[in-house]
């Protein structure tokens, strides 16, 4: 009608969560798939000289097929991205704000104290993902309810200095370097970025959860990982500033009526009863806080198949996705392992 | 024993053509004799001949012992013989209350007096509904449940039920069958008419199939499977073939997404529904009577409207929609079949014909101020050939036809606004065995065409043998979706009920 865009301005624009069909038609893939190292909070998944890492909590493990992870490194707190260099050498970004590479320390520009990931391409040039310049990387729900966008993109060329390729990003959480520039994942935006000279573009929107590691797939494309699931109750409380407010201020952060790696913990937690479970089944559809979801990206980035671990499932809060030696892997941080499944 | 009732050789001819034949029909004191037949084989001529409602062209009919003929419903109803018609007729604009005791009233009525024994009568049929509703604002389900309270009020010796579980739920289903075994025992005779033919061999105690005005076969439900009924019924054998589960193999694959439906919401009825519809697929949504199914197909074809504030958002192609009128989404190219044909589907006084060009208009697809008699007539005779409208002729009016072909003219009048969306509600209620393959029919022969096709069904068997991917509804929101390959009876059931 003629008067639509005056009423939308009383309307409002609607706040809608796409659904789980298409390529992201729900199954149980990731529930299904055999577990490759069972690993606590696994989280970033790296190839380096041949060699398969993980991180988890404060630690780099090196795994292999059949056998048992093997400790490559300890830190003094906790990692919060990795990768490897072209040649081999490892950057490892800590929770504190620090980068270490090679085993060194490596200075960062001042603002980037929250890594979230990192990437080098096929040149050399390393990519950097702040996720915001107000908390850790650890306290990615407190940045979430507070709604900031004060993430950041910074590129390092070979032998050159870190120079800022993007800001004012919420939650920039996966990099994957695309020729002169990069694709990111921004997570509270739920949508991917192409981050180049030319600016900031965005390449895939509406996203029906919060993306976060990206890695190039064999074929061409990507996969992305997608860490939590949105949701209509949360959605919510995202729109209703005192409430949430007033949520952070009073309520442990764990019982946040927020996006969360894993649930089903405790009797505290919020969206229970009824609505999860009933007749003693829990409800495979129901609006979880948690879930499971990997993405199979075509080269144009257009989203062609996707893996779940759903509601009632256990593999939640996959943070990074690898496809290394024809094989996929999955780092599930809230099922505590690492999925080798069958790609769809 | 002496039957109630006993018809001998009855036949009853429109426009001398016969819809029933010399047939033989008894029924017992206290017994539910079930009636079973094709689309137009006379089931409901017949009924309407016991209750009244037409008169017999030739034959004899005895009632309790005495020679009878009803010329009207009222003198049938005086006699004990009440009957609960398919397609409800109660007036819309009175309350519920006032429809039970209609025709019953006494000189001087007080209003709160007929709501509270409205209302303890209601209770005591073990039926959910508000006797002070207008009978306007209650769905199918609701009204059919008025209709048999009306029948039983009466205290009728003889209940006809035409079709009376077609839009009842399961959990309906049940109060009902547990009525009929109530009414049964206080000595009530029934004659059921259903095209389910599970629910004749459940509930009934006798059988009788007609075959095109025929009597074909009538014995104990014993005597009978559902495989020998629809052999009696159609002359062949269709079980299996018409219900038959699907296999991964034959699942259409998805084309290219046409409608996205986010979040959309209207006050309790629909709440942030979100599914999308996809080129060359049947899309067939499952839910009970209530879940929101309907209404929010509605809200897709511009007949309801969603919320103002927090609707939600409908995209086309990717492009922002909101309709305003239904002929705004006929003109996007999106045919809403409705799942109640009697007031929204067809004009029934109008011809087959006429009725289609009412489609063509709505579409805006003929212009100019006079109907052209040519093109109505082309119209019917074209779309009777395509569909297999079974009519005396093309001219004929569409409430001269039965249950089926009304529906099949329902889905020509859509058809023909040549749309690239077909939202079918409940396609096959109220229909017969051989005209539900047919309709099954044509709702694959679109998606082959690579049409989107949604279909919203209550029957788990149609949703699983017809669908590509089943949506199941519950509350007013999509909450599952399965392959036909996966679904099985019960998780379906469990995802809507849950």
């Amino acid at each position: 009608m003629i008067l639509d865009p005056i009423l939308d301005i009383f309307r409002g624009q609607a706040i809608t969560i796409p659904p789980l069909d298409g390529a992201f038609r729900a199954n149980t893939s990731l529930e299904e798939a055999p577990v490759f190292a069972a690993l606590p909070e696994a989280d970033n998944l790296c190839q380096a000289d041949g060699r398969l890492l993980a991180t988890s909590g404060t630690k780099i493990y090196a795994l292999a097929e059949g056998a048992a992870p093997t400790l490559e490194e300890t830190f003094p707190a906790a990692i919060s991205a990795l990768a490897s260099a072209p040649d081999g050498t490892l950057a490892v970004a800590l929770d504190d704000g620090s980068l270490i590479e090679g085993g060194q320390p490596v200075a960062v520009p001042t603002g980037v104290s929250c890594i979230t990931a990192l990437a080098y391409a096929p040149d050399g040039t390393l990519w950097l993902a702040n996720g915001s310049d107000r908390h850790p990387a650890s306290a990615w729900v407190a940045d979430l309810m507070e709604k900031n966008a004060s993430g950041s993109v910074w590129r390092r060329a070979p032998g050159g200095a870190f120079t800022r390729a993007a800001a004012g990003l919420q939650w920039p959480y996966g990099l994957l370097p695309d020729g002169g520039g990069a694709i990111v994942s921004e997570s509270w935006r739920h949508r991917l970025l192409r981050v180049s000279g030319g600016g900031v573009e965005p390449v895939l929107k509406h996203l029906p959860g919060y993306p976060a590691r990206l890695s190039p797939a064999a074929g061409g494309g990507a996969w992305l990982a997608i860490f939590a699931p949105r949701n209509r109750l949360i959605e919510l409380v995202l729109q209703e500033t005192r409430y949430r407010y007033d949520m952070m201020a009073e309520i442990p952060r764990e019982f946040w009526i927020a996006p969360a790696l894993s649930s089903r913990q405790s009797f505290l937690e919020p969206l229970q009863c009824g609505g999860i479970r009933t007749m003693g089944v829990h409800k495979a559809w129901a609006p979880s806080r948690s879930y499971g979801l990997v993405v199979r990206l075509g080269p144009d980035l257009v989203p062609l198949a996707s893996l779940h671990s759903r509601a009632n499932g256990r593999r939640h809060g996959t943070t990074s996705v690898i496809e290394a030696d024809g094989r996929l892997l999955i780092a599930s941080k809230g099922g505590n392992c690492v999925l080798a499944p069958e790609a769809p | 024993m002496e039957p109630i009732l006993r018809m001998e050789k009855i036949t009853k001819a429109y426009r001398s053509v016969p819809a029933v034949k010399d047939v033989d029909f008894d029924l017992q004191e206290g017994e539910i004799h079930a009636l079973v037949g094709e689309n137009g084989a006379g089931k409901s001529t017949l009924t309407k001949v016991m209750a009244g409602v037409v008169e017999a062209t030739s034959g004899r009919m005895t009632y309790r012992g005495q020679d009878v003929r009803f010329a009207t419903p009222h003198e049938a109803l005086q006699a004990g013989i009440a009957m609960v018609f398919q397609e409800t007729s109660l007036v819309p604009s009175m309350t519920v209350a006032q429809n039970l005791y209609l025709g019953s009233e006494s000189f001087l009525n007080r209003l709160r007096g007929i709501y509270i024994s409205a209302q303890q009568f209601l209770q005591s049929l073990n039926f959910p509904v508000d006797p002070t509703a207008m009978v306007e604002t209650l769905g199918a389900a609701k009204r059919q449940m008025v209709e048999i309270a009306r029948a039983v009020h009466h205290d009728a010796r003889v209940i006809i039920f035409d079709e009376p579980t077609a839009s009842l739920t399961p959990e309906e289903k049940r109060h009902f069958f547990a009525l009929l075994r109530r009414l049964k025992t206080r000595g009530v005779s029934i004659v059921f008419i259903s095209h389910a033919l599970e629910e004749a061999l459940l509930i009934s105690d006798r059988i009788t199939i007609l075959r095109d005005g025929e009597l074909v076969a009538t014995g104990a439900t014993t005597d009978f499977d559902r495989d020998r009924i629809i052999a009696a019924m159609v002359g062949r054998t269709l079980s299996g073939e018409l219900y038959r589960k699907r296999d991964a193999g034959h699942l259409r694959k998805a084309g290219r997404k046409v409608l996205s439906v986010q979040d959309i919401s209207m006050g309790q009825m629909v709440r942030n529904t979100s599914f999308s519809v996809f080129e060359g697929q049947v899309t067939g949504i499952f839910g009970l009577i209530g879940s929101g199914r309907t209404e929010t197909l509605k809200i897709v074809s511009g007949i309801y409207k969603r919320d103002f504030l927090r609707g939600g958002a409908i995209a086309l192609d990717d492009r922002p929609v909101r309709y305003y009128t239904p002929a705004e989404a006929v003109r996007d190219g999106i045919a809403y079949v409705t799942e109640d044909r009697k007031s929204e589907g067809v004009f029934e006084i109008m011809s087959i014909g006429e009725n289609l060009f009412g489609g063509l208009l709505a579409a805006a697809q003929e212009q100019g101020f006079v109907i052209r008699h040519r093109v109505v007539r082309k119209l019917a005779e074209e779309w009777t050939g395509r569909l297999s409208i079974k009519t005396i002729n093309t001219e004929a009016r569409v409430v001269e036809l039965s249950g089926g072909n009304q529906q099949k003219v329902v889905i020509g009048k859509g058809l023909i606004q040549k749309p690239r969306i077909v939202i079918f509600d409940e396609p096959t209620r109220g229909v017969d065995v051989a005209s539900i393959a047919e309709i099954h029919q044509i709702i694959n022969d679109l998606a082959d065409q690579g049409l989107a096709v949604v279909m919203i069904s209550s029957y788990l068997p149609e949703v699983m043998n017809l669908s590509d991917r089943i949506l199941v509804c519950r509350q007013g929101r999509i909450v599952e979706e399965m392959s036909p390959a996966e679904a099985t009876e019960e998780k379906i059931m469990y995802a809507a009920v849950h």
